[in-house]
């Protein structure tokens, strides 16, 4: 699923820019994390525990594990914080 | 009927326990190898034995022409080179076997033909295209061409990822610049397996390995490291200006480099782990020597419990190494992964020889300061292998990343090993249950934040290392009854330490947050001396 408009996205893009000194605007939402973007396992988990603290949503290590591209992290981490919202509203 | 294993703490598959014990409890993997290893071994041993001054090649810092040739010649740059390719053939298993071997001879020697047939020729094997091979093995096979890998840079060491090496796309060529350290064969190597930022062939942060022949123009060799042990490998300095290459010698997928180098890291650091095995085994042989005939107190010293202490301590660690190296090739042999197996087996062996060297050089009190003996040297020799290949601090964190990222199996079986190991089986399923109960209490507490927690990963790494290197050696065990008595003392061991380990993730976050205060007050003063200094 594309993100592209995904509320998320901007921030997830500057995060990626910033811990892999790239130019934002040549990141796109499609790349992956290894493959594209050269991380290996234990780089992608810097960049999901960044995102982890500056969005406030909580990721567990296996589903980090199994994000491949940007899109993914942002589709997750929207999926996470519906689900902490309707959470809060629920408690 | 064979129980399937217990799938915790191990990430390799649920093969049965007959097949895995049967499997480490040999050195090689297919029934063919059943009969040309120990002829391989044997020739390579004695004519690496014949031809091999250990001291005289530390003294000079080189491994002599003469003696390159011979290995050459006997087919050993070949090991692991497939039999369409005019190469033995070997497995991963195997190879290890041969490598121990020559390293309790000489270690250099064992150095140069490990990395030639794991990390310099796999790449080839596993992602070369057909013409690239056909014209490249026929060389690297003969020894005319020995292979090397250049990953490592001054700012990019166990950190791949900062790798600043460029290979740029020009017409249907590959334009290489960069400079690669501490390239190991590679002052006299043929040609260099190089890791390359790649972005036009795959994403902006893309990476490639690049096959680069040393006649090249653009390629440089620098002098040789001047090296604490393992003085008679080579180490230089690689530098590329301008290389260039056809697109052709872009191994495998471009853009896939980090993981390709990965996979070709397993390798080569299961073949340094087997290396570590041989050193180990050297060091053992000098020091029961010694305290056999050694006269202390009217009778041997290795007659006191002190010295058999050391002895036995010796012996396990060595037990334990050899296991894990033979489960990697197992594993492999098996079409299993091999990757957290290869790590652990390269941290705990390299480990387990420096602790074994420093053993054999205590037993020989003031003697095994001193060079002739040759203890000396085999604990220079195995310092490096806790750096290289991936420091072990950092191998360690991302084995406990690895250990935390699988999702946790719901009930694990338990094991049960009816008979003479009944004790010790019960007592490692009583750890992995507390290992299991400690790696839920992290998932559920940190999360993904565990990342930042290094010594947290580590422990959860080392434990899981001590509880899986256990586990072999009670299987191993079964297979071999007559290991039986070692086998139990290895596993004592480890289990000791799993447990020790499993204290130590229990206090980490403590233990870092002192750490933390007591770096931040050292550090204090040095940063201020650097914003001070204008230069």
């Amino acid at each position: 699923m594309s993100t592209s408009e995904s509320p998320t996205r901007d921030r997830v893009i500057a995060m990626v820019a910033k811990i892999l000194k790239l130019d934002a605007s040549k990141i796109n939402t499609s790349d992956r994390l290894r493959e594209d973007l050269g991380m290996d396992s234990l780089a992608s988990l810097e960049l999901l525990s960044c995102i982890s603290d500056e969005l406030d949503v909580d990721i567990e290590l296996d589903e980090a594990m199994e994000l491949v591209t940007i899109d993914d992290a942002c589709a997750f981490v929207d999926r996470v914080t519906a689900e902490q919202r309707g959470a809060g509203a629920a408690s | 009927m064979a129980q399937a294993l217990p799938p915790e703490p191990i990430a390799v598959g649920l093969e049965n326990q007959e097949a895995l014990g049967a499997g480490l409890s040999v050195a090689h993997a297919t029934p063919a190898e059943a009969e040309a290893l120990p002829l391989v071994r044997a020739e390579s041993t004695r004519l690496v034995a014949s031809l091999a001054d250990a001291a005289a090649i530390d003294r000079d810092g080189a491994i002599p022409l003469a003696l390159r040739q011979a290995v050459a010649d006997a087919g050993l740059f070949g090991l692991t080179v497939p039999e369409e390719h005019g190469g033995a053939g070997f497995s991963l298993k195997a190879a290890c076997a041969v490598v121990a071997d020559l390293a309790a001879i000489e270690r250099s020697t064992a150095i140069m033909i490990g990395l030639h047939s794991g990390l310099g020729v796999r790449p080839l094997v596993e992602l070369g295209s057909a013409e690239l091979q056909a014209r490249m093995f026929p060389e690297i096979v003969s020894g005319a061409r020995i292979a090397s890998f250049a990953a490592t840079e001054a700012e990019a060491g166990s950190d791949l990822t900062g790798i600043r090496t460029t290979g740029t796309v020009v017409g249907d060529q590959l334009r290489v610049d960069g400079e690669k350290v501490y390239v190991t064969n590679g002052g006299f190597a043929g040609c260099y397996t190089v890791l390359a930022r790649t972005p036009g062939l795959g994403g902006q942060r893309a990476h490639s390995l690049v096959f680069v022949p040393r006649e090249t123009p653009g390629v440089t060799i620098g002098p040789e490291e001047d090296k604490l042990g393992i003085r008679g490998s080579s180490t230089v300095t690689v530098t590329f200006e301008g290389a260039m290459v056809p697109q052709g010698m872009i191994l495998g997928q471009a853009g896939r480099g980090i993981d390709q180098a990965h996979a070709a890291l397993s390798w080569g650091r299961t073949l340094m782990a087997a290396g570590c095995v041989g050193t180990a085994r050297a060091a053992l042989h000098l020091a029961l020597s010694h305290v056999t005939s050694r006269q202390q107190f009217g009778k041997p010293i290795g007659d006191f419990t002190a010295s058999r202490a050391h002895v036995a301590r010796m012996a396990a660690r060595l037990y334990a190494s050899e296991t894990l190296v033979r489960w990697v090739g197992h594993a492999l042999a098996s079409g299993q992964p091999i990757d957290e197996l290869s790590l652990g087996a390269k941290v705990l062996c390299s480990e387990a020889s420096f602790e074994i060297c420093d053993r054999a050089l205590q037993l020989h009190g003031a003697l095994g300061f001193i060079e002739p003996t040759g203890v000396a040297r085999l604990t220079r020799d195995c310092r490096i292998t806790r750096i290289f290949e991936g420091a072990n601090d950092v191998l360690l964190v991302r084995g406990g990343a690895a250990v935390l990222g699988r999702k946790p199996a719901p009930a694990p079986a338990r094991l049960s090993l009816p008979g003479p190991l009944e004790r010790e089986a019960k007592a490692w399923d009583a750890l992995r249950s507390r290992f299991t109960d400690a790696t839920a209490s992290v998932r559920a507490e940190h999360g993904v934040g565990v990342v930042r927690h290094q010594l947290v990963l580590q422990a959860v790494a080392r434990a899981n290392l001590a509880l899986l290197a256990a586990l072999g050696c009670l299987f191993r065990a079964q297979a071999r009854p007559d290991e039986l008595t070692l086998a139990r003392h290895a596993t004592e061991d480890l289990l000791f330490e799993a447990e020790q380990h499993l204290n130590d993730l229990a206090r980490a976050v403590r233990d870092e947050a002192r750490v933390h205060a007591v770096s931040d007050q050292l550090y204090a003063p040095l940063s201020r001396i650097t914003k001070e200094d204008p230069s």
